[in-house]
């Protein structure tokens, strides 16, 4: 009679969700996206599904609505054997299967995954993650593979086309579905693009698939005069509303993108409807980029671009990066980013004629070339909803009370700034 | 020493471009003084720094005229040992 295969549980974990803010402040570090798919989603594609999820305390009431399995459940790290991944790890072109021997998978100095035992987790009698990988990096073999693990916000930008020629991989089905019109041209092979039953892709759009392959999902339209560039993929329900969406772009659901958008991604339910360019940028949901919005990516000098990170200027590395922008941050008309800059969660801009500082923190106004409180949190809340409620999405309590707390954890880095720029209203006597 | 509401007024004058024997007490920001929504803000911010004060940020839109203004100022002013 044939033994009955042991249960290996599949658990995710965020650490480094720091060096990830903005975009990292409302979801754990394994929701980003990365190509057609967030992070997670390419980890359970490869492993299976997860069993569970550790993330910071403060993001587990909101996440226990999002996610199908347990968060913060402490019983899921014994009692079984466990495979512990990274969920920064972009588990694209990635070979590592969910059993196997015990060992500690590492990319560089970066844990991807542990795998242990029950009796070895039982052994070692941690309860934590950070306690097990501890102890397995001391008491199991490493093995050094080849995965990208993201450390920062660019570095998910950059992994983005490989992700992308990923996915498209995994879709398996290529061609056209969907609506394509007379008038509509692919202009390079045709195998290379991945149209869904129910998109539709209007006369005179132009689908470029000479650079890779373009993705457009479910309820995806695009309309006249819309010059999709491939490896781009285009989430469901997502209207590209003219303009040249470049290449190595991911739209996410829900979107209304036109202008100018390239090697960017934009999360979901986000809107950048009119004129203006987006470059080497990840917008996070929620996010509204007003008319002539715009972003730089490249210095003049063409030097590396440095970056805020935790209030460090950091070097990105790369002299192409752009703008970072959280969740639910609007900007008005004529709005413009300097190369690298960081805007916090729930801001709201107006454009000054020159470029906004590089860094924004949460939860700010910025007008007048000043950073200011603004209308305050309860209003930025409201706004919240209101936006949400036009897509049929719920902000429930659990999503204010994460708002309110990352509000209280940037109040800081804000008020140093208000107080700062408000110096500019001293009446002169 | 100029008093409070003197320099309530010069701190209006300044952000709303009013000369300041124009701003008075019944005046309302908005409908009189012509402040829109971002003047009020910018208007909450050189309140608190004239005074020296953290006002609440809903509780200050609240406030709608330069009278009032003496007074939640005044009274913020006190909570915080400002005056």
């Amino acid at each position: 009679m044939k033994e009955q295969e042991s249960v290996m549980r599949l658990c995710i974990y965020e650490d480094g969700y720091e060096n990830l803010y903005p975009i990292s402040y409302l979801r754990p570090v394994f929701e980003l996206r990365c190509g057609r798919t967030l992070l997670r989603e390419k980890i359970e594609r490869s492993l299976g599904p997860a069993d569970g999820c550790f993330v910071r305390d403060a993001l587990a009431a909101a996440w226990r609505e999002k996610l199908a399995f347990p968060v913060n459940d402490p019983s899921l790290l014994s009692g079984a054997d466990l495979i512990l991944v990274n969920g920064r790890a972009v588990f694209a072109n990635v070979e590592i299967d969910r059993r196997g021997p015990e060992q500690v998978g590492m990319s560089g100095d970066e844990v991807v995954y542990a795998r242990l035992n029950a009796a070895t987790l039982q052994k070692l009698g941690e309860k934590t993650v950070g306690g097990i990988l501890e102890a397995a990096a001391k008491a199991l073999p490493a093995r050094q593979i080849d995965v990208t693990v993201v450390k920062f916000p660019w570095d998910v930008v950059f992994a983005n086309p490989a992700a992308i020629e990923d996915d498209f991989r995994a879709l398996g089905a290529t061609g056209r579905s969907g609506k394509f019109a007379d008038g509509a041209y692919i202009y390079g092979d045709e195998s290379q693009v991945h149209i869904a039953d129910s998109a539709e892709v209007h006369p005179t759009a132009v689908l470029d698939t000479t650079h890779g392959p373009i993705i457009l999902d479910e309820g995806v339209i695009v309309y006249p005069h819309t010059r999709v560039e491939g490896p781009t993929s285009v989430g469901r329900d997502t209207l590209l509303v003219g303009g040249k969406i470049r290449e190595e772009t991911t739209i996410g659901p829900v979107c209304r993108v036109g202008g100018e958008v390239e090697a960017s991604i934009i999360h979901g339910y986000s809107n950048k409807y009119h004129d203006g360019f987006l470059g080497h940028a990840y917008a996070g949901e929620w996010v509204n980029l007003g008319a002539l919005t715009t972003n730089s990516d490249l210095k003049n000098d063409y030097s590396s671009v440095s970056v805020y990170i935790n209030g460090k200027l950091t070097d990105s590395g790369s002299m192409k990066t752009g703008a970072f922008i959280g969740d639910h941050t609007k900007t008005g008309i004529g709005t413009f980013f300097n190369t690298g800059t960081m805007v916090g969660v729930m801001c709201n801009l107006l454009g000054s004629g020159g470029p906004l500082p590089k860094f924004l923190p949460s939860f700010c106004w910025y007008f007048n070339e000043m950073i200011a409180k603004g209308t305050g949190l309860r209003s930025l809340i409201d706004t919240a909803r209101a936006a949400m409620g036009r897509r049929g999405v719920e902000l429930t309590d659990a999503d204010e009370e994460l708002m309110k707390y990352t509000y209280e954890i940037t109040k800081e880095e804000r008020d140093k700034l208000v107080k700062r720029d408000r110096r500019k209203l001293r009446v002169r006597r | 020493m100029a008093t409070v509401e003197e320099r309530i007024k010069q701190v209006v004058s300044s952000v709303l471009n009013v000369p300041e024997d124009e701003v008075k007490s019944e005046h309302s920001f908005s409908v009189d003084l012509g402040a829109e929504s971002i003047q009020s803000v910018e208007l909450v911010a050189a309140f608190e720094e004239e005074f020296d004060i953290d006002m609440d940020e809903d509780e200050a839109l609240q406030v709608q005229t330069v009278g009032a203004a003496v007074d939640f100022i005044s009274k913020v002013m006190k909570e915080q040992g400002k005056l």
